[in-house]
């Protein structure tokens, strides 16, 4: 990214347009863009809402010495986000902070007599474990009397997907990934029953939204009017609305579900020494690798890339297909260890360029940055649970970061053992000396060390 | 309040085709209602009040006597 490079997802708001060049992220403003930012800088409100870390640090920066194209254009400078995520992929709880601080920043912006223009969960990104709002030019002025515009796009990005998990035990990622607006009122009201819409917020959220929706789209030209002709929406109201949705999203919980790796950290095949054995090679190859942003993929709840993370202060993104697992690391991390931030991709099915002409939303190694990958009792979850070739599997991980840890788990392995049992052995491939073959077509093997009785072996392989 | 929203309820129990317009417009019909609501609630306060006061003025007087 030393070239200047035009954020393709960045255009649905024409005020400014993100771009990239040496690694740092800009904004080029339009006229509006210029206008709204003026007002951002007037009393100091730009300069507040970065000291209490509501947006990201931002400041002017003269188009001239970033390129000769932007001679004379009106640009800002964002700080960078370590690792962009999306809403599909984070947990219940991930989700739901997010929900939190959209309507504490909303609130927060009212009583300075501003708002948000939107409500887009895209907008927001974490950073320590914490959300934090990247797009500046959603803040405008707030006039005395409007509505809040982005009411339905909120319920739609936030408060519907986390009632969808709530009160029937859906989670929302794969179907938010599929619609990247969100979940839609609509679909939602079909799947609630008569003991949801009980609770006063879900009978006005989802019900009374959906059939006001409705009403609106049968006669179109009567809403408009009703809407432009209605009594204003005082500010206190607005306050109220957003109150009572914080009050209520504050207390919703995730319908518990058993997942199959709820127990995995307990009920797993290791033994302590093994356990031991297993951290100490992690700790050697931080120590000898020194990276700043690792990649730790099926990380469970985290428990071996803690070291990196804790001790030596390294940037770890968690990658795991388990939400209940994720979700807890999350509740773990988001306490004590801000710089593991666990995110939710299916393995099997990773999250790929997605939104208008396939590139508003990036896919996950598009995204990725990493400087160390590891991959520690992953590979026969995908080669022998989802019939993924091993050669793939290899190329897939490699692909991540130019050095890492891969554990090759044997077929003699109880695990092992236990996906096949009622599949058969269909996996003449899957050896240890094939693993070999492959690992060194794609990256030097630098170290091979066992970490069990059974025989599971972890690969150090360098791509230089 | 709460026959108030009974009757919201049924009031809205009719519905049929659709045309596309503005996906924000039912959020914002919402909100005049609910504004609505709340300035009916409001009223309903202050003459409760003024309900109450009366009646605590009467008593006042009754006792006196």
């Amino acid at each position: 990214m030393t070239n200047l490079y035009y954020e393709p997802g960045s255009f649905r708001d024409p005020a400014g347009k993100i771009f990239y060049k040496n690694g740092k992220v800009y904004r080029k403003l339009s006229e509006t863009g210029a206008k709204r930012f003026d007002y951002l800088k007037k009393d100091n409100l730009l300069e507040e809402l970065i000291k209490k870390e509501f947006i990201v640090k931002t400041s002017e920066t003269n188009g001239r010495q970033i390129d000769d194209k932007l001679k004379g254009e009106k640009i800002l400078e964002h700080e960078k986000i370590d690792f962009i995520s999306y809403p599909f992929e984070w947990t219940f709880n991930q989700l739901k902070d997010a929900a939190l601080f959209h309507l504490d920043f909303q609130i927060y912006l009212l009583n300075k007599n501003a708002k948000l223009i939107d409500a887009s969960a895209y907008n927001i990104q974490f950073k320590d474990n914490k959300p934090i709002f990247i797009d500046v030019l959603s803040i405008d002025e707030y006039k005395d009397g409007e509505f809040w515009y982005a009411h339905k796009q909120f319920c739609e990005n936030f408060f519907n997907p986390l009632l969808l998990s709530s009160r029937k035990g859906v989670s929302f990622n794969n179907w938010f990934r599929g619609n990247l607006e969100g979940i839609q009122t609509s679909d939602l009201n079909s799947l609630l029953n008569f003991f949801d819409f009980t609770s006063p917020s879900v009978f006005i959220n989802v019900f009374m939204m959906n059939k006001l929706d409705e009403r609106s789209k049968i006669n179109p030209k009567k809403a408009s009017d009703k809407v432009k002709f209605s009594k204003k929406f005082s500010k206190k109201s607005f306050i109220n609305l957003l109150s009572q949705m914080r009050n209520f999203i504050s207390k919703l919980k995730s319908k518990k579900k058993i997942s199959d790796w709820d127990t995995y950290e307990e009920n797993n095949t290791y033994q302590v020494q093994e356990e031991e054995d297993k951290l100490s090679v992690i700790k050697n190859f931080v120590d000898k690798h020194n990276p700043s942003f690792l990649v730790d993929l099926g990380c469970n709840e985290g428990k071996y890339s803690e070291y990196a993370s804790k001790q030596k202060n390294v940037k770890v993104v968690g990658i795991d297909f388990d939400l209940n697992v994720l979700d807890r690391a999350y509740i773990k991390s988001k306490k004590n260890n801000p710089n593991f931030f666990p995110m939710y991709v299916d393995f099997s099915n990773p999250s790929s360029n997605l939104g208008w002409a396939g590139s508003e939303r990036k896919g996950l190694q598009e995204r990725s940055n990493f400087d160390c990958v590891i991959a520690l009792a992953l590979i026969h979850h995908l080669v022998i649970a989802k019939n993924i070739p091993l050669e793939d599997v290899i190329k897939w991980i490699v692909s991540f970061a130019p050095s890492g840890l891969i554990e090759f788990v044997p077929k003699e392995d109880p695990t092992a053992k236990i996906m096949m049992s009622l599949k058969g052995d269909i996996f003449k491939d899957y050896e240890e000396k094939k693993f070999e073959t492959l690992l060194s077509k794609y990256a030097k093997i630098k170290n091979i060390s066992n970490v069990t009785s059974t025989n599971r072996k972890i690969y150090e392989f360098n791509k230089n | 309040m709460k026959h108030f929203l009974i009757i919201v309820f049924i009031f809205l129990m009719s519905t049929n085709s659709y045309a596309y317009i503005d996906p924000g417009t039912g959020g914002i019909l919402l909100q005049a209602l609910l504004g609505a609501i709340a300035a009916i609630g409001a009223y309903i306060t202050i003459y409760w009040r003024k309900f109450k006061n009366l009646l605590s003025k009467i008593f006042k007087v009754k006792k006196k006597d």
